[in-house]
């Protein structure tokens, strides 16, 4: 993984690597991390179980991380599923889900 | 405070980050990494227990409020409970709004937004916190002594507790650095050299803890604390000093004196550790050549010896332990030699610890001014003697008294010793007051006119310890004296080398010149007395005419005087 192909891929490598202290290596070690995160596959179920206030704790906590690495194409879906779960809102996340999956996805690809 | 802590002890401040999320907590290690020591938790549990055990020492705590296990709320309630871990300010790392405006109603210090801002502006937000909270917990007076830019007495005392908290793991060291004879370079320089040289130590002093992450402050004149790292400082520490001196003293290689005590940082009382310094310091005051002590098993002896010699004094006034002794001083200009006056000696006849010399602890009450009332016993019983003596002989005795330096500060001296002469019926001319030369030298002007007025009233001053107390000639010509008491040194070698007997016949002929009497003491000598008989001394004390002796073997002396005469 470089920084131009998280770049290509729409990731604010800029602002993240700022939060870096332009630190390279260091970025893309904690990327690297934030994409293999399990969360992402227990947010899933949670929404599915529609255990909405436990999967509310796991969204809130994947969007900080994705927010503080500026990944926005898996961070932008979490944020409405966060904010829709923080309003109780029913709704149909599934749509969101698959955003976030897709997104995610790419990522993986780059890494393996 | 953020310049103590980053120049002069380069420590860092210790700050726990409490998140749950791994990268969260690296994202600002990174940030925060080169100016705190960082401290990790995952949540509040485990926040609790690093808190508990680093309390003294946690600068700041970087709190994420949703987290498992215990949250950044309970977290927080907890501190809040607790006496000291509820002055640590709490900054809140947090994405909502909402939670921020709760979290800083709940008295957080501030926060932090997620996603994080650049990392200059986190350290900046925090520092301004850290900032703010340590000068409210500090003393707000200025921290620095404007002499030196060492920090004062009370930040010192601050620091020390610091530098202790944060390097409980080293030994340190407590220095004390004192000037030799300070006052002297003040009297004789001048106060502006005076400060350029406690100036010039203060920087080098400096210069030297910033190297071993050490403190060091300047209490009052010459008085000079370092609580440093343990090592071998003592010859280091030394040479820079003097070095740096070198431009502007003349001598500066014996000048400076250091008192060392060794890992005081293992001796939790504070007081006791710049106590022990100060003894091992002081235990060579006056010795030039030595310049460093350390404080060991002796200095500690000796002050406990002291310590119960000052607990006993009072005891012993009431008890009358102390015996005044006579030395006798004969006239020489003669052919044979007179008895013409007597020196009143003190001796302590302890109770437990038997005859003590006056050189133990006359040295001890001059320091602390327990002096001044050795002094008045001995002015009475002086006083009393020289009366009993005319009643029973019919002659007049002369007697000098020894009137310290403290007692030329006290109120109404002349006053006090005419209501002794007075008391005893004696005549002014007989009670001799003996003034050291080195009390002419600090606050010349006041004692000029102690003296002065001593003399109005009729009483003659003797100069004691003459050559001792730095006295320029222009000085001489204006103290106003009668006796000029050469000091023994002068005397030691007066028969053997020919620079002692040329500094004496100098001595001689500023007397002359200043019309006033020369007692020479400490003559042991058949040879020093012929010596000092010839250059035209007119009194002399020593052991070659006699010890000092008890009123009683005194009286024999009058007696066998008298029947001589007869």
């Amino acid at each position: 993984m470089t920084i131009e192909k998280l770049t290509e891929l729409g990731a604010d490598t800029k602002e993240g690597l700022a939060r870096c202290a332009g630190m390279e290596a260091f970025y893309l070690n904690l990327v690297t991390k934030a994409i293999q995160d399990d969360k992402y596959g227990e947010l899933e179920n949670l929404i599915a179980e529609k255990k909405y206030a436990e999967a509310f704790e796991v969204a809130h906590a994947l969007k900080g991380v994705l927010a503080n690495l500026a990944l926005k194409p898996i961070l932008d879906p979490i944020c409405e599923i966060t904010e829709g779960l923080r309003a109780r809102t029913e709704m149909d996340y599934s749509g969101l889900v698959a955003q976030m999956k897709d997104a995610r996805s790419r990522f993986l690809e780059e890494i393996f | 405070m953020s310049d103590f802590v980053k120049s002069r002890l380069n420590m860092k401040r210790r700050i726990l980050i409490v998140d749950d999320e791994e990268i969260n907590r690296m994202l600002l290690e990174n940030i925060l990494a080169k100016d705190y020591e960082v401290l990790l938790a995952a949540n509040g549990k485990e926040a609790l227990e690093i808190a508990e055990s680093e309390k003294e020492r946690l600068t700041a705590i970087l709190l994420d409020l949703r987290m498992p296990v215990m949250d950044g709320y309970e977290f927080f309630g907890i501190l809040q409970k607790d006496e000291v871990l509820k002055n640590i300010p709490v900054i809140v790392l947090t994405s909502d709004r909402e939670a921020e405006v709760k979290s800083l109603n709940m008295g957080v210090a501030d926060f932090i937004p997620k996603p994080y801002d650049v990392p200059e502006v986190i350290l900046a937000r925090i520092g301004r916190i850290v900032q703010l909270y340590e000068d409210r917990n500090i003393i707000t007076a200025t921290q620095y002594d404007s002499v030196t830019d060492l920090f004062n007495r009370e930040y010192f005392l601050e620091y020390e507790t610091i530098v202790d908290q944060y390097y409980p793991e080293d030994q340190k060291d407590m220095i004390a650095v004192n000037v030799n004879r300070f006052h002297v370079i003040n009297a004789t320089h001048g106060l502006e050299i005076g400060d350029e040289v406690l100036a010039t130590i203060g920087r080098c002093i400096k210069k030297y803890v910033q190297a071993y992450y050490g403190i060091a402050a300047r209490f009052d004149a010459d008085n000079f604390y370092l609580y440093i790292k343990s090592d071998d400082h003592a010859q280091r520490l030394y040479d820079a000093i003097c070095n740096s001196l070198k431009e502007i003293l003349e001598d500066s290689d014996s000048r400076i004196r250091m008192g060392i005590y060794k890992n005081a940082s293992a001796n939790a009382d504070y007081a006791r550790r710049l106590d022990y310094a100060h003894l091992a310091c002081n235990s060579i005051k006056g010795n030039y050549t030595e310049h460093v002590a350390y404080y060991d098993d002796e200095i500690s002896k000796k002050e406990n010896r002291e310590e119960k010699l000052i607990h006993d004094l009072d005891r012993a006034l009431e008890e009358e332990q102390f015996k005044v002794f006579f030395q006798p001083k004969y006239a020489i200009r003669s052919e044979e030699p007179k008895l013409a006056s007597a020196e009143a000696l003190i001796r302590w006849v302890h109770p437990e610890l038997g005859m003590i010399s006056p050189g133990l602890f006359i040295p001890l009450f001059e320091d602390n001014g327990l002096i001044s009332k050795v002094d008045r016993y001995v002015w009475k019983n002086a006083a009393k003697q020289v009366a009993k003596w005319k009643k029973e002989y019919g002659i007049s005795i002369p007697v000098s008294v020894n009137v310290s330096r403290m007692d030329m500060l006290s109120e109404n001296l002349a006053e006090e010793f005419q209501a002794i002469v007075d008391e005893e019926g004696i005549d002014v001319h007989n009670f001799l007051l003996e003034v050291t030369e080195s009390a002419y030298t600090n606050d010349q002007a006041n004692i000029i006119s102690v003296v002065k007025e001593l003399r109005e009233k009729g009483f003659r001053i003797e100069m004691d310890d003459f050559g001792t107390g730095y006295s320029s000639l222009n000085m001489l010509t204006n103290l106003p004296f009668d006796v000029l008491k050469l000091d023994m040194v002068f005397v030691r070698n007066i028969h053997s080398d020919e620079r002692a007997l040329k500094l004496v016949e100098f001595i001689m002929e500023i007397a002359r010149y200043l019309n006033v009497t020369v007692v020479a003491e400490g003559v042991e000598l058949k040879e020093q007395y012929e010596v000092l008989k010839d250059l035209g001394c007119d009194v002399i004390q020593g052991y070659y005419f006699s010890k000092p002796l008890c009123a009683e073997d005194f009286e024999k002396l009058i007696e066998k005087e008298i029947g001589h005469d007869n």
